[in-house]
C-alpha cells in the first residue's frame, strides 16, 4: 500500500492559545513494499507523522492517502477499523500495553476484534509467538511473568497477528540487548521481504544504514530531507547543521579521510567500509 | 584500594523460578571507581541492583556497603548511602516542579527548609539545570530529566550511583551529556558509580567491566580485556565494539596486529599502511 501525505500540517491545539506545529507543510511518499526509515532528533515531529498513517490524528490542513483511503481534517472516527487493521502500529515500550491473563489471550485480542474467529485466531497466535522467536510453551504463560525482551516480543506479535500491509514501528527496540536487538529487526526485514510495508521511527543510525531502503529527515516538524539511506548520509547541508549524525562506519571513513584515504562517497554499512579500505590499501 | 561494596557468595531464585537469578556471586566494588555490569536481558543484572539496594533479600551470602554487612535492621542505613538512576525518567518524577522534584528525597529525610533550598540549588548547579528549575519536570527533553533526576540523587549525597540502563532511552547528544557529567561528578564528587547497561558504547568511560551470564560472572576485566573478546561477546548478549567488527572484515588481506585495537588505534594503524604504501 502506497502512503501518501500531501501538504500535511498538523496543529496541536489548533484553537488555543499554546497552539504548536506538530508538522508543517509534509510532501512525502512512503513507497509499497519498501523499508522506510523516520529520523530526527526527539521532539521533531516523527511521531506525530506516523500517527496520521492509521488516523490516530487528523491533518489540520492537507490529506494523508493510504491506498484507496482518503484522511483528511474532516475524516470520521467512524469506519477506521478496517484501516487500523491494514497498518499495525508497535508503539515505544509496547510491553506496557499487555493486559490478558495469558500470553496466548493477548496476542488473540488484536485478530478477534478485528472479526476473527477464536480459532483463527489461536492459530495465529501459535504462528506468531514463533515469528517473534519465542517457542508454544509461552502461550500458556502470564505476560508478566516474563523478562522485558520477551514481552517486547509477545506485544510485537500481537501487532503482527491482525496481518497487517503496512507495519510502523516507532523505536521498537529501545531496551532490548544487542543480539535482542538484531533478531527483531532481522524479523522485520524478513516481513518486508515477504510484501509487507515498513516504517522505522528510530535514532539509531547504524539500523537505517543496514535495513532500510528510504530515509525522511524530519526536522521541526518540516520534512528536510528524504532518499536513499547513502545519498542522505552523503548529504553534507545535514552533517553540517548537525541535523543528523553518521552511521558508525560513515564516522570512521569521514576521521580516516584527515590523512591519506579518500572516499567519493562515506561508505554506510561495515561491509563497504571494509571493501573501500582493503581497495585503498591494496589496489584490489 | 578501599572497598565501598564487597558481595560475597549471593545467590537469589525468584518464587517460582527453577533456576536462580543469582548464582553464587562474590564481586568487590571499590570506592571512587566507575564499574560497569553488562549482560543480556535476563541474565541477572536488574536482580542484583535489587539486591544491593535491599530492595529483594537474598535467599543466602551476604553484601556489606560502606563496610557494613546489610540485614533488616540497617538496610535503611545502607540505602542513604546509594542512589538509584533509572531507564525511564518519566517513571521517577513527584514534583510539579524541577526544584519541587529535587527536593523529594531530602523532604523524605526530614531536612530543614532553608538547608534544604541550599542543597537543591546546589545539585541542579552540578548537573547544569539551575536556569530550569521552575520548569515542568514533563516539559524537559528526555536528556534534561535525567538530568534533574541525577540532581534528586545527588541532593541526598550518597557515596554510590547505581544508573540501570539510565541512558538506553535518551537520543545520542542526550546519551553523552549524561554520560560525561557522571564521569565529571565521579571525579569531583568522589562518588562510585555502578553502571547496569548492555551497550557496549556506554561502558568506555568506565575503568573496570563486569560481565554477568546466567546469574554468574563470566569476565571481569579492565574495558580494552573486555573489547578483546570481540565476537566473543555476542554470547552474552552484548555487541562485537566496531573496531573489532572491522578489524575482522579487513584481516583477510591487511596486515594487522593480534588483538583488540579501540578506534582511535586502528584509524592510527591504518594511517600507517596507506603512508608506507
Amino acid at each position: 500500500m502506497e502512503i501518501t501525505f500531501e501538504h500535511v500540517t498538523h496543529s496541536y491545539n489548533a484553537d488555543g492559545p499554546t497552539a504548536s506545529l506538530g508538522l508543517d507543510d509534509v510532501s512525502l511518499t512512503i513507497k509499497d513494499g519498501l523499508f522506510t526509515a523516520i529520523v530526527g532528533q526527539t521532539g521533531s515531529g516523527k511521531s506525530t507523522l506516523v500517527r496520521h498513517i492509521n488516523a490516530l490524528l487528523k491533518p489540520t490542513s492537507g490529506i494523508v492517502k493510504i491506498g484507496s483511503r482518503v484522511i483528511d481534517s474532516e475524516t470520521s472516527n467512524k469506519n477506521l477499523k478496517s484501516l487500523r487493521k491494514q497498518v499495525g502500529m508497535v508503539f515505544q515500550f509496547p510491553e506496557s500495553q499487555l493486559f490478558e491473563e495469558t500470553v496466548e489471550k493477548d496476542i488473540m485480542f488484536g485478530p478477534i476484534n478485528f472479526g476473527a474467529t477464536e480459532d483463527q485466531a489461536k492459530e495465529s497466535a501459535q504462528k506468531m509467538i514463533q515469528m517473534v522467536g519465542l517457542d508454544e510453551s509461552y502461550l500458556s504463560k502470564s505476560p508478566f511473568d516474563l523478562s522485558g525482551g520477551q514481552m517486547r516480543r509477545v506485544a510485537i506479535a500481537g501487532v503482527l497477528a491482525s496481518d497487517p500491509e503496512t507495519i510502523i514501528l516507532d523505536e521498537p527496540t529501545a531496551g532490548l540487548d544487542p543480539v535482542g536487538r538484531q533478531e527483531i529487526m532481522d524479523m522485520f526485514k524478513g516481513l518486508q521481504k515477504n510484501g509487507k510495508t515498513i516504517v522505522l521511527i528510530t535514532h539509531n543510525m547504524d539500523d537505517v544504514a543496514n535495513y532500510a531502503d528510504d530515509v525522511a529527515v524530519i526536522h521541526s516538524g518540516k520534512l528536510i530531507a528524504n532518499g536513499l539511506p547513502k545519498d542522505i548520509f552523503n548529504n553534507n547541508d545535514l552533517l553540517k547543521n548537525d541535523l543528523l549524525t553518521l552511521p558508525k562506519s560513515a564516522e570512521f571513513a569521514k576521521k580516516l579521510s584527515q590523512k591519506g584515504f579518500s572516499f567519493s562517497k562515506l561508505p554506510i554499512t561495515i561491509d563497504e567500509l571494509g571493501t573501500e579500505i582493503k581497495q585503498q590499501l591494496n589496489g584490489d | 584500594m578501599e572497598k565501598i561494596i564487597s558481595i560475597k557468595n549471593l545467590n537469589y531464585t525468584y518464587p517460582e523460578a527453577k533456576t536462580p537469578a543469582i548464582n553464587d556471586l562474590s564481586l568487590d566494588i571499590y570506592k571512587n571507581e566507575w564499574l560497569s555490569i553488562v549482560g543480556k536481558n535476563g541474565s541477572g543484572k536488574s536482580t542484583l541492583t535489587k539486591l544491593i539496594d535491599g530492595l529483594i533479600e537474598a535467599s543466602s551470602g551476604t553484601i556489606a556497603v560502606d563496610g557494613q554487612e546489610i540485614n533488616e535492621d540497617n538496610i535503611w542505613d545502607a540505602r542513604k548511602k546509594i542512589g538509584i538512576i533509572f531507564q525511564n525518567p518519566d517513571h521517577q518524577f513527584v514534583g510539579a516542579t524541577v526544584e519541587d522534584d529535587v527536593a523529594f528525597g531530602l523532604e523524605n529525610q526530614g531536612m530543614p527548609r532553608e538547608q534544604m533550598i541550599i542543597a537543591v540549588d546546589h545539585a541542579l548547579e552540578l548537573v547544569k539545570m539551575s536556569e530550569f528549575k521552575k520548569r515542568d519536570p514533563q516539559s524537559l527533553s528526555g536528556g534534561q530529566k535525567q538530568r534533574v533526576a541525577i540532581a534528586g540523587v545527588l541532593a541526598t549525597r550518597p557515596q554510590i550511583i547505581i544508573m540501570d540502563e539510565s541512558t538506553s532511552m535518551l537520543d545520542p547528544d542526550g546519551r553523552k551529556t549524561v554520560l560525561n557529567l557522571v564521569e565529571q561528578l565521579r571525579e569531583q564528587q568522589d562518588l562510585t558509580i555502578i553502571s547496569i547497561t548492555h551497550d557496549i558504547e556506554e561502558t568506555e568511560l568506565s575503568q573496570r567491566i563486569v560481565v554477568l551470564n546466567d546469574g554468574q560472572i563470566v569476565k571481569d576485566g579492565k574495558p580494552e580485556e573486555i573489547y578483546d573478546l570481540g565476537p566473543e561477546l555476542t554470547n552474552y548478549g552484548l555487541e562485537e565494539p566496531f573496531s573489532s567488527k572491522l578489524m575482522s572484515t579487513l584481516r583477510e588481506s591487511v596486515k594487522l596486529p593480534e588483538g583488540y585495537l579501540s578506534g582511535r588505534e586502528l584509524k592510527e594503524q591504518l594511517w600507517k599502511l596507506h603512508s608506507n604504501m
